[in-house]
């Protein structure tokens, strides 16, 4: 299981990938942003991906959408980290086919509870 | 304008004269009138230039109507943005603290016991204790073991506690973003200001920026007082299951 972390600040990439460790998640690749993420995502072997909205370049919500539009990657799980709490931005996001959706400052047991809720529906299917 | 007011000045002036020396009470007093109202015209002439000039200046800092949006309503806002930025700080750092001042006196716990027990331990290997020191001993080890396990879980789960905190960085790194943005704002309206105020009016077209409902903005400062923000993750949780998640 390989997993993506694009954040624009590196302080929360680095504790987004050691609470992954901590949760068993020992594999994971870092971008700073959708423009540096999209061709990591194309190149393949990526088998989940954790991403911020609001970043310089391309933000996470375009990133999401060029995922769900490119039939290769298509169905990676997308779980969005952010610090963006308006109703309409959660919809849409929910709308372009988001897995999961952590607000930030979020606590350890609330990402592991994402998290594990993503790989269940997915093992459902 | 002003070559007639002064021909009626001089005229009102010589009149003036003239019924000072035949002592014509009348026409001395309509002579004067005549002169403060010239006076006075010209008074209010300059008076309705100024008035002229003044809704001029004001209808081209108008023109940039988000000026005044800015002293309205960002510059407000920067200060409860910097104000979040303190607090954030304020709150990561001692959360940071309190961990540390928790797991501190753990580790020292378990040092001070470690070594207590590498002692008698020592003694056991050079045959120097008895039996009911050794029971003793045993007794220490079995006690110890568990607590090791107990406090380093704790200091695990303490140290990711401090971990997370950090993430005060990222969040307050935002709002500063944000804040740089204003700032540059306000120096170039500034900076056209003061072509405005030297008649290098440059009418800038109007901006009707659409307003994106999902723009990205960061944490929410005052997020208590906007129905449309979410205040937790229950209520994330709560408006994707409402949409069927």
């Amino acid at each position: 299981m390989k997993i993506l972390i694009v954040d624009d600040f590196s302080t929360m990439r680095r504790i987004i990938k050691n609470l992954l460790r901590d949760l068993g998640f020992t594999n994971t690749t870092e971008a700073d942003d959708g423009l540096t993420a999209l061709p990591i995502l194309q190149a393949g072997g990526i088998d989940f991906l954790v991403t911020d909205w609001n970043m310089p370049g391309m933000q996470g919500i375009d990133l999401l959408k060029a995922v769900r539009a490119d039939e290769k990657l298509a169905n990676i799980p997308v779980l969005m980290v952010t610090a963006e709490t308006k109703r309409e931005q959660i919809i849409v996001a929910a709308q372009a086919g988001v897995n999961g959706y952590v607000v930030k400052p979020f606590t350890a047991a609330t990402l592991k509870e994402k998290i594990d809720k993503i790989f269940e529906r997915i093992d459902a299917q | 304008m002003e070559s007639i007011n002064k021909t009626a000045q001089l005229e009102a002036a010589r009149a003036l004269v003239t019924a000072l020396e035949a002592d014509n009470e009348q026409a001395i007093e309509d002579q004067l009138t005549i002169l403060t109202q010239s006076q006075e015209s010209e008074l209010f002439h300059e008076v309705g230039k100024l008035t002229r000039e003044l809704h001029e200046s004001m209808s081209n800092f108008n023109l940039d109507s988000r000026l005044v949006d800015l002293t309205q309503n960002d510059m407000p806002n920067t200060r409860e943005r910097l104000n979040y930025v303190i607090n954030t700080t304020e709150e990561a750092a001692h959360k940071t603290l309190g961990y540390i001042d928790q797991t501190l006196p753990l580790a020292s716990d378990l040092k001070l016991t470690a070594e207590k027990i590498d002692e008698s331990w020592h003694r056991f290997r050079m045959r120097e204790m008895n039996a009911d020191e050794f029971r003793l001993l045993s007794k220490e080890i079995e006690v110890y073991l568990p607590e090791v396990k107990q406090h380093s879980e704790q200091i695990h789960a303490n140290l990711s506690e401090m971990m997370l905190a950090q993430g005060f960085q990222d969040l307050t790194g935002q709002v500063i973003r944000q804040v740089i943005d204003l700032v540059e704002e306000v120096e170039d309206n500034l900076v056209q200001l003061v072509k405005i105020a030297g008649k290098h009016v440059e009418n800038k077209p109007k901006d009707n920026k659409e307003v994106d409902p999902i723009k990205a903005e960061g944490p929410q400062i005052n997020a208590g007082d906007n129905p449309n923000v979410v205040n937790d993750q229950d209520e994330v949780d709560d408006l994707l299951s409402s949409l069927g998640f």
